[in-house]
């Protein structure tokens, strides 16, 4: 991960997310200790860690509502303590509770949320109108809030963090509670704005939602987040892979013919979906390919078990309590 | 600058009529209002037997109006307005406020206001009783232009302290009761600590008593002559010295809009509205009790009697202007406190925050 720079007229302006050794306490509990990351603008990051290990409370400082107890942050260059206005005119937050007020329509609360970032009320009811389309929201928008469910709330806040087109972007949590057809919908609407330039933090559990979509991740756990060689080795570790025939006793029978399966691999057993194995990494798992195919198995399907971000989350968890013993773990304690 | 001062009014009015959508919700509200217009007219009819309006004039049954305005405002208010910072943090809408262009100030302020209009549209409502009081005649402009604003400066005062409470502390549901303590402590606990510390601190009081032991009654004249006199005749007994403590009343909301309002007295210095009747009340506690008191019956024989008793007991109205005005001192303790409650509930509510009540969620 590298800090992008934009070069302007008026010299190098860091632009997206730069978060350097930020720790924040909640009395005597850590909930973010040593925190540091990137976001460039055009990319979406993918925030990822246990429960409690301080997610929202970062996102809650990147979003201006709390300051860092030690550490700094830049938001497009600026200081969400010492510049919040500057930022929140930059900045989009898609918060974890899923608030709304209740007796106005989803049309009612856009167009208040405009009017909040000083839009003129003909701009705002504009606004509103797109953001209603974008995020389908057409037959319920006159609906009071307090009737939606949670699918259409969830869809209401990520609207509504989108009302002053941010240039920054927070979404915690942003798919719970979505259908299938809106997660599909939200992960091509995160990528046309990256790509428009954006800069996204998405913090979520559905990994293999954020594996599609995230350019790069950031592992946090008990507060710190994991160093990019710890990524790597995390990454590179065995993994398992599963592979599907078409035939499954010809599958049987090569793994257990002599010469097929190499050293790095050894194999775990069978499921109902198909065959795991365990890979040391991924070169072996090409030679294991290539023998199966030149022993005539047919084989149909063959790929890791679990996606890339899940399985580097769950090494680097794995690992946790042997790292951090002096740690005092965060209880749950939501900021 | 200008420019400046319209952005921030815009973005304080957009959460006035936020908050006015919000709380003021259709038809339970309107059916709250109308109970209130019934009970206000009930009142106001019984009010007009009961004090022969129609030949005394409304002052009465104004007056009345406007205690009963303040009494609904001070039972509603705190109910609409005690949560109005906290309850928005519960519900999750306070923070996705403010990560917007919209300030603290204009946050606070705005629900503020809100909560004010809300507890005015109560004096809204009695507005056709209180023209009607005034048609009956015999209240002066004064009373009612007085009455009037600081009614509404208490109804504004109570908004704020439930406003400011609800951003000081994390719970709802303790915003709303302490608010309503804080209420029933200005508005009764006044009057109880008043009532007890007056009577616990009691002082002695002497009076001396000369009186006629024998003496020769001429009948022609009407004159006593010869007269014995008895000694002194000392007697002690205690009173409680309530014109150490009348201040205290000061903060009383019902004392200040008595007392704030013009006395209105007839011809025999009787005063004519349930304000007059509480002022000089309140006002008539400022008089010292007498501690030491003489009666010489000797003297009063000698010289004839005087109807001394009678002459010297002064009437309402001049206890009414003899006494220091209090009503300004109450006004400005209620004002401090509706300010200091939005301060405080300001600094807490300020993002970024540095500090976090325990259990408190910012979202």
């Amino acid at each position: 991960m590298s800090v992008t720079t934009v070069f302007g007229s008026g010299g190098i302006v860091p632009s997206g997310i730069a978060v350097t050794g930020v720790s924040r306490a909640f009395g005597s509990v850590f909930a973010l200790l040593d925190a540091t990351l990137t976001v460039p603008s055009g990319s979406v990051t993918a925030l990822i860690g246990p429960n409690g290990s301080g997610k929202t409370t970062l996102l809650l400082m990147l979003a201006t509502l709390l300051t860092p107890d030690a550490g700094t942050i830049r938001i497009n260059g600026h200081d969400p303590v010492t510049e919040p206005e500057r930022v929140r005119a930059l900045m989009g937050w898609m918060p974890d509770t899923l608030g709304s007020w209740p007796s106005l329509s989803a049309r009612a609360a856009l167009q208040t949320t405009g009017r909040m970032y000083r839009m003129t009320r003909e701009q705002a009811a504009v606004r509103a109108d797109e953001l209603i389309l974008l995020t389908d929201l057409t037959d319920f928008a006159d609906r009071p809030s307090r009737v939606l469910s949670r699918g259409q709330k969830q869809r209401l806040s990520l609207a509504r963090a989108l009302v002053h087109s941010p240039e920054v972007l927070l979404l915690d949590e942003p798919a719970s509670g979505l259908d299938p057809a809106a997660r599909a919908s939200l992960r091509q609407l995160l990528r046309r704005l990256a790509g428009e330039g954006a800069a996204i933090l998405v913090s979520s559990h559905v990994l293999a939602e954020l594996d599609e979509m995230a350019d790069a991740a950031v592992y946090l756990a008990d507060g710190r987040t994991a160093s990019p060689e710890q990524v790597a080795a995390a990454g590179a570790s065995a993994r398992a892979w599963r592979i599907r025939s078409l035939d499954d006793a010809a599958l049987e029978r090569a793994l257990a013919a002599p010469g097929v399966v190499g050293a790095l691999v050894q194999v775990l057993g069978v499921d109902q979906l198909g065959t795991l194995v365990q890979v040391e990494n991924e070169a072996s798992a090409a030679g294991l390919l290539h023998n199966l195919v030149l022993s005539g198995v047919p084989v149909c399907d063959f790929g890791p078990a679990v996606g890339n971000l899940e399985h580097t989350f769950l090494d680097l968890t794995r690992e946790r309590p042997a790292r951090h013993s002096s740690i005092v773990v965060n209880p749950e304690v939501k900021p | 600058m200008n420019d400046h001062r319209r952005v921030f009014l815009t973005g304080l009015w957009l959460i006035v009529t936020l908050e006015l959508r919000q709380r003021v919700r259709g038809v339970s509200w309107y059916v709250l209002l109308g109970i209130f217009m019934l009970l206000v007219g009930i009142v106001t009819f019984l009010l007009w037997l009961a004090t022969s309006a129609w030949l005394s004039g409304g002052g009465g049954v104004f007056s009345t109006i406007i205690y009963f305005v303040l009494l609904l405002g001070t039972l509603v208010s705190p109910a609409l307005s005690g949560n109005a910072i906290n309850g928005d943090r519960d519900a999750g809408t306070l923070a996705t406020t403010q990560v917007t262009l919209i300030s603290t100030g204009q946050l606070v302020v705005g629900k503020f206001l809100a909560a004010w209009i809300t507890a005015l549209a109560f004096l809204a409502a009695a507005l056709p009783f209180l023209i009607f009081a005034v048609v009956l005649g015999e209240v002066s402009l004064g009373t009612i232009s007085v009455s009037v604003l600081v009614l509404a400066a208490e109804l504004g005062v109570i908004a704020a302290v439930g406003v400011g409470l609800s951003g000081i502390l994390t719970r709802p549901l303790f915003s709303i009761v302490l608010t309503y303590l804080m209420v029933a402590a200005l508005s009764l606990g006044t009057l109880i600590a008043f009532a007890l510390l007056g009577t616990a601190t009691q002082q002695e009081a002497t009076s001396v008593n000369y009186q006629v032991v024998s003496s020769t009654y001429d009948e022609k004249t009407g004159k006593q002559s010869d007269i014995i006199c008895s000694t002194a005749q000392t007697s002690t007994y205690p009173v409680p010295r309530f014109d150490y403590y009348w201040w205290i009343l000061a903060a009383n909301p019902y004392v200040v809009v008595a007392d704030a309002a013009p006395g209105s007295f007839d011809e025999n210095g009787s005063p004519t509205d349930l304000f007059g009747q509480l002022a000089v009340g309140v006002r008539g506690a400022q008089t010292p009790p007498e501690l030491y008191s003489e009666y010489n019956g000797c003297e009063e024989a000698a010289n004839g009697y005087f109807d001394q008793g009678i002459s010297t007991r002064p009437t309402a109205q001049e206890t009414y202007d003899g006494a220091v005005p209090s009503w300004f001192i109450g006004l400005t303790i209620h004002l401090l406190l509706g300010a200091g409650a939005l301060t405080w509930a300001w600094r807490r509510t300020r993002t970024p925050a540095t500090h976090l009540p325990t259990g408190s969620r910012i979202a």
